[in-house]
Parts: C-alpha cells; sequence; structure tokens
C-alpha cells in the first residue's frame, strides 16, 4: 500500500472492554433492493456518539438480540453528519433478523476495527472503483469522502456489476454521481430483466469500455472473492501495479480485534492487517488469499 | 540481580499453607481417578500434591477458560422508542494467584498468550485481570516425561527468565531462584524458609541441569522444520496428515498456546442472554465458513496445513520463535497422530528424500 502504512485507528478507547457493544439506535431504513437494507444509526450515549470517528474502509461488529455478532463496513463517509450508515444485506440469521428492525430499535456495535483504505495515498491519483454487489457498500464511504474534497484528486472512474437489475443498490448515489463532472460511472447487470436497458455482461467488460492511465490509476475493487480475483488480474494485466490495486477482504469474524484467530489467511488476520490490502501486500493473486 | 536460596523439603507445605492463606494456590495435584491436573488448590493438607508427573492440562485455562462470559444482554419490546437493547459487562475479579509446581514449557505456554492477548493493539481485558496478580514458582524438570522435547523448542528443562520463582529438585531440599520482582518479595517477605545457597547446591543444580538435557527419549527437529517451512509447504505431507486428523480439537483444547476462540450468544428467554466464549480450533471444518456456506479454508489439509504454519512459520515470522512450546501434550492427546512431533518427523522425511518421499 502507498503512503504512511498503518493508520491509527480512529476511536479506539484503550484500557476498556472491547467486547462489550455500545447500544445504537437506528434512525432511518432504506430499502435498497429486495434483499439489501441500509441503517442509519447514531450511538446513543452522546459522549460516546461525538467520540465515534471512522475511516472509509473500517468495518463494525453489529450485534442483533440472541444473534451474536456480524462485520459491516461503513458506507458512509466520516463526514457525513447524524450517525454512520452499514448498508446490510439479508444473508443469513443475523443480517436476516436485523433487516426485521425499523426506526427507534436499537442495536449493539463495537468498532470501529480495521485497517482503513490509504485516503491520504490516494490523493492526487486518479480513482478507478470496481465494485460487486454489496461490495459498493465500503467503496461508497471513500467515493462520497472522495466527492467532498473533489480537487484532492484525479478522473475518478465508478464501475459496477450486479447479478440482476433488482441487486442494484445506491441508485440515486450512481445517479447523481454520473452528473458530477469529471466522474465516469458504468454499469453493467449479468442478466437484465424486461425493464433494464442498461448493459449485460460481466462487470470486467466494463474495464474495456473504460480508458485510463494505469500508471497515475489506484484501483479500489470490493465484490464476491471470485470477482475481486479477476478484476485485480486483469487489471494488473494492464498494468496497474500491485501496490495500486487495493481490495478489502472477507472473512468468519469472531472478534475483529486480532485475536480469536477466525479470520486468518495466510499469515494474516483479515479484521487487524485487514480488511483493505493492495495486491501487493497479499503477495499476488497466487499467494492463496484470493 | 538473581538470587539463589534453598528451600528444605520439610519446609515446602509449611510455606504453601502460607501463601495459600493470602493468595489463590494452584498447583499439580493428583486427584482420585489418579489424574495429575493443575487444580486450585483449598486445603493443602488434604490435597495430594503431586511433583512427579506432567500435568495433563497446562495452565491456559486459568486465565483463558475454555467457556467463559463476556457480556449479558436485556432486550425490552415494550419501549416507547422501540427495541431496547443493553449489554452488561462481566469482568473477572481479579485475585492474587500462586501458580506453584509450574514446568518451564507451561510457563513459556503463559509468555506466549501474553503475546497474543496483551501486546497487541488491542488487549484482552479479561485475560488480563486474571493474569496481572499472578505468581509463577515454576519447576525444572529433572526428568523429561515420555513425549517432551522442550529441549529442541529451548523452552525446557529449565527456564532462564519468566518465573518468579524457579525450582530445582536437589532430592531433601530445593535449590531456588529469584527471577521476577514478585519472586524477590516472596523470599523477602517468608525470608525464614529460605537460606542462602551455597557452592555445593550450586554445583548439584548445574549438574541437574546437565543431566535433565541428556535424558530426552525424543528428537524432534523443530529449527529444521522451520526452516523447511520457510521454503516449502509440501501439500503431500499436511494432505497424508489430514486423512488420519477425526477434527475432534483435542489438539488445539489441550495445547499451551493455542488462543482460537468463538463467540455465541446464548439466549436465556425472549429479553435476555449470555455472551460467551468458548475454545475453539482452526481444525474444525466450520471455523472459517462464511455466510452462503463459502468457505475459504475448506479442505482438511488446508486446515492441518494452518494449525503448523501458524505455529512453525506464521508465529516465528510475527514473534520471532516457533509457538511449540515442546510439552508433548498433542502426541500424547491425538490417537490419529496428527501431532507436532509426527508432523516435523514427516515433514524431515518428505525432505530427506529431496521434497519427495524417500
Ligand atoms: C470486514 C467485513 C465487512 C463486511 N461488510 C459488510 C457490509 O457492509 N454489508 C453486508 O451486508 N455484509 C458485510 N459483510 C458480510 C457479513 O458480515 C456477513 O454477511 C454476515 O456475517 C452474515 O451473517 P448472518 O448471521 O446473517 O449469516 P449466516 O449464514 O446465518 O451465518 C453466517 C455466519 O455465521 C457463522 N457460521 C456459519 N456457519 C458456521 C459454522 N459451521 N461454524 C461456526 N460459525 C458459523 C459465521 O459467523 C458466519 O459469518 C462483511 C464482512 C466482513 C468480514
Ligand atoms: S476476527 Fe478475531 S482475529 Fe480476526
Amino acid at each position: 500500500m502507498r503512503g504512511d502504512g498503518r493508520h491509527p485507528q480512529a476511536g479506539v478507547v484503550r484500557g476498556t472492554n472491547p467486547y462489550l457493544p455500545l447500544p445504537a439506535r437506528i434512525h432511518k431504513v432504506v430499502e435498497e433492493n429486495a434483499l439489501v437494507k441500509s441503517f442509519v444509526l447514531e450511538l446513543e450515549d452522546p459522549l460516546a456518539a461525538q467520540a465515534f470517528t471512522y475511516q472509509p474502509g473500517q468495518f463494525v461488529m453489529v450485534s442483533v438480540p440472541h444473534c451474536g455478532e456480524a462485520p459491516i463496513s461503513f458506507a458512509s463517509p466520516p463526514h457525513q453528519a447524524n450517525g454512520f450508515t452499514l448498508t446490510v444485506r439479508k444473508a443469513g440469521r443475523l443480517t436476516g433478523a436485523m433487516h426485521g428492525l425499523r426506526p427507534g430499535d436499537t442495536v449493539g456495535i463495537r468498532g470501529p476495527y480495521g485497517r482503513p483504505f490509504p485516503m491520504h495515498a490516494l490523493q492526487g491519483r486518479d480513482l478507478l472503483f470496481v465494485a460487486g454487489g454489496i461490495g459498493l457498500a465500503p467503496l461508497r464511504s471513500v467515493i462520497l469522502s472522495v466527492l467532498a474534497h473533489r480537487a484532492d484528486y484525479g478522473r475518478i472512474i465508478v464501475l459496477y456489476g450486479c447479478r440482476t437489475p433488482g441487486d442494484i443498490c445506491f441508485r440515486a448515489d450512481l445517479a447523481v454521481w454520473q452528473e458530477i463532472e469529471g466522474v465516469e460511472v458504468g454499469c453493467t447487470v449479468d442478466k437484465g430483466d424486461a425493464g433494464w436497458q442498461g448493459k449485460v455482461g460481466l462487470v470486467t467488460s466494463l474495464l474495456d469500455t473504460v480508458v485510463f492511465a494505469p500508471e497515475r490509476t489506484t484501483a479500489l475493487v470490493c465484490g464476491p472473492e471470485i470477482m475481486i480475483k479477476v478484476v485485480l488480474e486483469r487489471l494488473e494485466g494492464m498494468g496497474v501495479a500491485p501496490a495500486d490495486l487495493l481490495t478489502t477482504l472477507e472473512r468468519h469474524m469472531k472478534c475483529g480485534i486480532g485475536l480469536c484467530g477466525h479470520c486468518h489467511c495466510s499469515d494474516k488476520l483479515v479484521c487487524a492487517d485487514g480488511p483493505v490490502f493492495s495486491l501487493a501486500e497479499l503477495g499476488g493473486i497466487a499467494s492463496g488469499c484470493l | 540481580m538473581h538470587e539463589q536460596f534453598v528451600l528444605k523439603k520439610d519446609h515446602l507445605l509449611p510455606l504453601l499453607r502460607r501463601l495459600a492463606r493470602e493468595h489463590r494456590l494452584v498447583a499439580p495435584v493428583r486427584n482420585g481417578y489418579g489424574d495429575t491436573m493443575y487444580t486450585v488448590v483449598t486445603d493443602v493438607d488434604a490435597c495430594r500434591l503431586d511433583l512427579e508427573r506432567q500435568p495433563q492440562n497446562s495452565l491456559k485455562p486459568f486465565f483463558f477458560p475454555q467457556r467463559e462470559r463476556l457480556c449479558s444482554y436485556t432486550v425490552d419490546r415494550q419501549g416507547e422508542e422501540g427495541m431496547a437493547y443493553r449489554f452488561y459487562p462481566d469482568l473477572p475479579e481479579e485475585r492474587a494467584t500462586v501458580y506453584f509446581g509450574v514446568r518451564s514449557c507451561d510457563m513459556f505456554g503463559v509468555m506466549y498468550c501474553d503475546l497474543v492477548f496483551l501486546q497487541g493493539e488491542h488487549r484482552d481485558i479479561f485475560y488480563q485481570r486474571r493474569r496481572e496478580k499472578a505468581l509463577f514458582l515454576t519447576l525444572a524438570c529433572n526428568r523429561p516425561f515420555t513425549d517432551c522435547f522442550c529441549h529442541n523448542t529451548r523452552t525446557g528443562p529449565a527456564l532462564e527468565l519468566g518465573f518468579d520463582l524457579q525450582l530445582h529438585d536437589l532430592g531433601d531440599r530445593f535449590y531456588v531462584e529469584t527471577g521476577k520482582p514478585g519472586g524477590v518479595s516472596l523470599t523477602a517477605h517468608w525470608s525464614p524458609f529460605f537460606a542462602p545457597a551455597g557452592d555445593d547446591d550450586r554445583q548439584a543444580q548445574f549438574q541437574n541441569v546437565l543431566e535433565a538435557r541428556s535424558l530426552f527419549q525424543r528428537q524432534v527437529h523443530v529449527d529444521l522444520a522451520v526452516r523447511l517451512l520457510a521454503r516449502h509447504e509440501p501439500e503431500e505431507v499436511f494432505g497424508r496428515l489430514s486423512r488420519r486428523c477425526q477434527d475432534c480439537g483435542g489438539c488445539a483444547f489441550i495445547c499451551p498456546t493455542c488462543t482460537c476462540f468463538n463467540i455465541v450468544d446464548q439466549p436465556l428467554d425472549q429479553g435476555r442472554g449470555e455472551r460467551l466464549r468458548t475454545w475453539d480450533a482452526c481444525t474444525f471444518a466450520g471455523f472459517t465458513r462464511m455466510a452462503g456456506d463459502h468457505n475459504p479454508v475448506d479442505l482438511a489439509a488446508a486446515r492441518i496445513k494452518k494449525r503448523f504454519l501458524h505455529k512453525l512459520k506464521h508465529d516465528v515470522a510475527k514473534h520471532g520463535r516457533p509457538s511449540c512450546v515442546g510439552c508433548g501434550r498433542c502426541v500424547g492427546m491425538c490417537f490419529g497422530g496428527v501431532d507436532m512431533a509426527s508432523f516435523v518427523a514427516l515433514l524431515c522425511e518428505w525432505d530427506g528424500g529431496k521434497e519427495g518421499w524417500r
């Protein structure tokens, strides 16, 4: 990864009980599509809420009654007023129960955890975002941060692929970004439906349609593991340096703080050493982490 | 400055009785089934202290119990605003504990767990609480047990650091070395029990350690294995061992340095529950399973590989030494022979055939 290496973990209170969640109240629920909802949350304790800061790429451990915890990335940029946003795909027990929650209900939050995207090192670079499905959530946090300081960055390209039109998230954001000068947005689905007038094909097909300067570009890739692998491989082949290929990995996580061992991949713990890694840090495509 | 004393064997029980008044005392005790275990001793005179045999457990469960409550929670769905969900901390009490008769390998086990739970970016407060007021009175081994190979891992039979006091059995007396400040204060506080050691005691202690080193029955070439694994990760070796793994987790549970854990919610009723942490093992099939049944570490061979690479490669990179302490417990535990000694032997055999079987 470029630049300053490990970022200090903003908001971590030391010497306290790292396993104790703080209650956070749901202010708003946005239905992104049939399987995905965005939750705008705020910590109940006003002091804790004020002290709570995070960076794009970090995540929290979310507790839902009787369901344990799951790692969820921030989908909002750190400067968002009134709490933070988590975008959750209904994937099983906990995420299913979370989908049943309404404004006013409470969840538990621990974090923020993990190493964020190296925002500082992205300054001055052209940025190529490639997302698949719910993978746009953590990248949205970066994109909105970048757009808030537009002058600090070069060109921005957002390529987004979903299985079907019904899987697309953040439609309103995509529409807004499209209109911004110097921002290019491409969207494709694997399988269209009757109403779909956009592109059909894998997200990699969008890579053929955009023109970018590999040496000036940092790519941020997030989605299903197989998609990450294919896209990173393609981009490396197109000349983007492994140190400029960033992704965020997903693993089974229990503690989120580098202790329980569940999120291992080779010699790394994804929760503490990642979840953001450059391809160089992962030791290349063949390293076994992808 | 380290000091050396002599403690007469006749004085051991009187000393332990006194220590047990002010501290919780943990020592190797032979129980009614004939098993020797590190045990909390409530009455020094009513239990059978056993300094002859290797305790079956390590000290791990005293600092990191097999099952513990991390917090409890309540859920109130009647509230005006919406469902209220609250968490209540549940920290273990800090109790000054004397661990007596601790074997060198087990002391190293504790030092390794310290690295994991206390030296990272996030401290484990549960471990820290139990660890904070602990004193270690270790016992150097005069005679290694059948499965031991601490001479290969450089974690025994005697220690150079880590203990508060280290005892060496000299027959009718113990030779006692002070280590950390806790041991120095203990000998000062109970000075009538500790006579200054003389040259003959020093000589006897030195002889003992030398002799113990020559008595090992096993050679487990851990250093060689570390060097080999730095170059290759031979799938054949992992594959061969994994076919014999029964996925029972015994090796991880018995291991003084296996610290992986699971966290689960246990509902008590609709409105209450507990969050528990339990030991886990990286060899379990579900250890890395994710939503939608996707599993990045799917094959038994990959899990076995993870276990041995963690101990002999990743920990070497991270902490500068392998995390096997040579206690040999996995050798006794695993009926499939998927233990550290077998792994190292198999790896060396594979390499002896120049990267293939001989
Ligand atoms: C860093 C990170 C960021 C993430 N960000 C997001 C995000 O922004 N949005 C999003 O929607 N998702 C995100 N995810 C994925 C999300 O965490 C999972 O979808 C979620 O954990 C699924 O939980 P569930 O209970 O709903 O699913 P279930 O399928 O019911 O359970 C899956 C979970 O249960 C446990 N489990 C399942 N089987 C076993 C077994 N055999 N043994 C032990 N445990 C088992 C595991 O913890 C597993 O993760 C992220 C994941 C990571 C690692
Ligand atoms: S989730 Fe526990 S170590 Fe990463």
